[in-house]
C-alpha cells in the first residue's frame, strides 16, 4: 500500500516537474504578487514623504502679502505659477496653484468674505496630499483672521463656532498597515489555488483525455491510494507556491519604505511561519478541490475553464474583509478561504494568537479535502467517468 | 483460462451486450471477431473489472471479475481500448511504473523490463520520451507495460489497429510467442485477415451476441462455405463492417 502510494507519488512528480508549464505557472505566478506589492508601496510612499516642504505656485501674490506671510511663515514656498498652470494641473506635473483675485483687499479690507481659488485636479491621488495641505493651511488663516475679527467686536470666538470636531485616530500604525496589506492574505490564498492548478487539470483531465486513465485503472491498485498519490503530487506544487510567496513577501517588505508611510508591520520570519502554518493546509483542501472538479470535466479545457472560475471563490473573503473589516469569531477560522485572510492578516497586525484558531482552519481545510478525495475516488469507479460521456 | 457465461450489459437504453458466452483455454488464442459496435470492447471491458456486468458472469482462472477485481487484474495482461502514453516520461519509466503498481521492484523488475525491451525489439527508444513516437513505437511501449507482470492471460482490444505492416507483423509474432508459452491469449479484430491470421478458435460477435464460435475449420464446415471471409458474411447476416 505504502509502496504503491509512493511509486504514484513519484511518477507524478517526475512527470510534472518535467512539465515546463506546470513549474513555470509555480515559480513565476508566486513573484507577481510581491513584485506588485513592492512597486505599488514604493510608489505610495514616494507620494507621501512627509518631510517635504510644501510647493505652491500662486497667482496674484501682490494682493495679498499678509496670507503669503502666513504661509511663508509655515514653511510653504511661494512661487510664482507659469501661465499654464491649468493645463499643468491636468497633466500632472503640478499639484494645486492658488489664486488671489485683484479685488482680494478690498473685500478684505471691508469685512466681507475675500475669495481665492485653489486650483486642482482632485481625480490625481498624487496630488491630494498636497491639496489637502494647502486646505488645511487656507482654513487655518480663514479661521484665525475670523477669531481676530470676532474678539475685535467684542464676541466670544465660541459663539461662532457651536461644533468643533476633533478627530480622534484609533488605528494604531501597525493597524493601519495591516488595512494596507490587505493584499497578502490574499495573493497568499490565491497561491494555494495556483500553484497546483495545472498539475491537478493534467492528473486527472489530463489522463482521461490523453487516454492513459484506462490503463493506469487496470493496475491491480486501490482506486483511494491513486487518487491520495495524485493529489500528493499536487499538493506539492501549491505548498511551494505557498512558501515562495510568504518568503517573498517577506523580503520585499523589509525592502519597502513602509516606514514613510508611517506604517509599522510585523512581516518577520516568525510572521511568515505562522502565515505558512495558516495557509498551507488551504493548500491541501485547494488541491483535491481542483482535483474533484478536473474529474468532472470532459476535457482538460473544460477543467480550466471550471477552474478559473473556482479562483474567484477565495476573492470574495478577501474583497469583503477589506472592504467592511469585520469581527473575527471563532467559527469563521473554521471555513477554509475566510479563517486563512482572517488569520494572516492578524498575524501581520502583531495580534496574539492562540493556537485554536490555527487547529480549527486545519481541521476544517483537511476534513474537507478528505471529502472531496473520497469523491473523486467513488467517481473513478463510475463507468461514466473513466470511458467519458457524451 | 477465461470463461465468459450469459454477460448483459446495458448503457441507459442502449444494450451494448445482450448475451455473450465463449470460453478462452491456455495456451489457445481466441478471437473476438465482429463489426463495429458489435459489443466487443464493452465485453472486454467487463472482463478486464473496468465495467460491472448487468447480468451474467465472467471467470479468470476461476475468480469472479466482479468479486474479485484487484486479483483479477493481477492475473490479466490488458491492452485496453485507450492506450494513452504520457509524453514527457521515457518508454522504460512507463513499463517501471506499470510494474510497481504491480508490487515488482528493485532488480527482479530491472530485469523483467529489460527482458520485454529485448521481446518486443524497443532498445533504440527504450529510453526516449514518448512524446513524437510512431504509433508502432507507442504499441510497444502500451504492450510491453501491459506484459510486465507477466500475466498468464492477455487480453488485446484490436492490438494491431492503425499500425504498419511491419508493427502488425511484431504483434502477431508477439501473440505467437505467448500461446507458445502457454498463455491465453484473447483478441478483439474487426479485421477478418487478422483473426485468420492468428486465432485457433473464433467468436464471432454481431449485435451484442455470440452468433458463432468454433475453430476456422468448423465455422467453414458449419457454414458450407471454403472461403472464412463468406463464411463470416453467412453467420453475422451481413458485410457490413468487416471490410477493412
Amino acid at each position: 500500500m505504502k509502496a504503491l502510494l509512493s511509486a504514484v507519488f513519484r511518477k507524478e512528480m517526475r512527470d510534472h516537474l518535467r512539465d515546463r508549464r506546470s513549474v513555470t505557472s509555480v515559480l513565476g505566478g508566486s513573484l507577481l504578487g510581491p513584485v506588485i506589492f513592492a512597486v505599488m508601496f514604493t510608489v505610495v510612499a514616494s507620494w507621501n514623504r512627509q518631510d517635504k516642504p510644501l510647493e505652491l505656485p500662486v497667482v496674484g501674490r501682490a494682493h495679498a502679502p499678509s496670507l503669503m506671510a502666513f504661509l511663508e511663515r509655515s514653511g510653504v514656498r511661494l512661487s510664482e505659477a507659469p501661465p499654464d498652470y491649468e493645463s499643468r494641473i491636468q497633466a500632472g506635473t503640478l499639484d494645486a496653484v492658488l489664486i488671489i483675485p485683484e479685488n482680494y483687499g478690498k473685500e478684505f479690507a471691508a469685512g466681507r468674505s475675500a475669495t481665492v481659488q485653489l486650483v486642482m485636479d482632485n481625480s490625481r491621488n498624487k496630488a491630494r496630499f498636497t491639496i489637502r495641505r494647502a486646505q488645511l493651511l487656507l482654513n487655518h488663516y480663514a479661521g484665525l483672521l475670523g477669531t481676530q475679527r470676532l474678539m475685535a467686536r467684542g464676541v466670544a470666538p465660541e459663539l461662532a463656532a457651536p461644533v468643533r470636531v476633533e478627530e480622534v485616530d484609533l488605528a494604531t500604525p501597525e493597524r493601519l498597515a495591516a488595512s494596507l496589506l490587505n493584499m497578502i492574505p490574499l495573493f497568499l490564498v490565491i497561491s494555494c489555488f495556483m500553484g497546483g492548478l495545472n498539475v491537478a487539470i493534467d492528473t486527472m483531465a489530463g489522463e482521461r483525455e490523453r487516454g492513459s486513465l484506462e490503463p493506469l485503472l487496470l493496475n491491480p491498485v486501490q482506486r483511494g491510494t491513486l487518487v491520495v498519490g495524485k493529489w500528493l503530487a499536487t499538493t506539492v506544487f501549491s505548498c511551494t507556491m505557498v512558501v515562495v510567496v510568504a518568503v517573498a513577501f517577506v523580503l520585499v517588505a523589509k525592502r519597502v519604505p513602509l516606514q514613510d508611510l508611517g506604517v509599522k508591520v510585523s512581516l518577520d520570519a516568525v510572521t511568515a511561519v505562522g502565515m505558512m502554518g495558516a495557509v498551507l493546509p488551504l493548500a491541501l483542501l485547494a488541491s483535491a478541490m481542483q482535483m474533484l472538479v478536473a474529474t468532472f470535466a470532459r476535457s482538460f479545457k473544460e477543467a480550466q475553464t471550471y477552474l478559473q472560475l473556482l479562483m474567484m471563490l477565495p476573492m470574495i473573503p478577501g474583497m469583503a474583509l477589506a472592504l467592511s473589516p469585520i469581527q473575527s469569531q471563532m467559527w469563521m477560522y473554521a471555513v477554509p478561504v475566510l479563517g486563512q485572510e482572517l488569520l494572516v492578516s492578524e498575524l501581520m497586525r502583531g495580534e496574539p494568537l492562540g493556537v485554536a484558531p490555527f487547529v480549527l482552519s486545519t481541521v476544517g481545510c483537511v476534513v474537507l479535502a478528505a471529502v472531496c478525495l473520497a469523491a473523486i475516488s467513488r467517481l473513478l469507479s463510475d463507468e461514466k467517468i473513466v470511458f467519458g460521456r457524451s | 483460462m477465461i470463461q465468459v457465461t450469459n454477460l448483459h450489459k446495458r448503457f441507459g437504453a442502449v444494450t451494448a451486450v445482450e448475451d455473450v458466452s465463449f470460453r478462452a483455454e491456455d495456451g489457445v488464442v481466441t478471437g473476438l471477431l465482429g463489426p463495429n459496435g458489435a459489443g466487443k470492447t464493452t465485453t472486454l471491458r467487463m472482463l478486464y473489472t473496468l465495467i460491472r456486468p448487468d447480468k451474467g458472469s465472467a471467470k479468470v482462472d476461476g475468480l469472479e471479475v466482479a468479486e474479485r477485481p484487484l486479483e483479477v487484474r493481477r492475473a490479466i495482461g490488458v491492452l485496453p481500448d485507450a492506450r494513452g502514453l504520457y509524453p514527457r516520461l521515457t518508454a522504460r519509466e512507463h513499463i517501471h511504473y506499470a510494474g510497481e503498481l504491480h508490487g515488482l521492484s528493485g532488480a527482479a523488475l530491472d530485469r523483467r523490463i529489460g527482458e520485454l525491451v529485448e521481446l518486443l525489439d524497443m532498445k533504440e527508444i527504450a529510453d526516449r520520451r514518448t512524446e513524437g513516437f510512431s504509433q508502432g513505437e507507442r504499441m510497444k511501449v502500451a504492450l510491453a507495460r501491459a506484459l510486465v507482470h507477466a500475466p498468464r492471460n492477455v487480453l488485446l482490444d484490436e492490438p494491431t489497429n492503425g499500425l504498419d505492416v511491419m508493427s502488425t507483423r511484431a504483434v502477431r509474432t508477439l501473440i505467437r510467442r505467448l500461446r507458445e508459452q502457454g498463455h491465453c491469449v484473447v483478441f478483439s479484430s474487426h479485421v477478418m485477415q487478422e483473426v485468420a491470421a492468428l486465432c485457433d478458435r473464433i467468436v464471432v460477435v454481431a449485435r451484442g451476441r455470440v452468433v458463432a464460435d468454433g475453430t476456422p475449420d468448423e465455422l467453414r464446415a458449419r457454414t458450407g462455405k471454403d472461403n472464412l471471409e463468406e463464411a463470416f458474411v453467412t453467420v453475422i447476416g451481413s458485410d457490413q463492417g468487416l471490410m477493412q
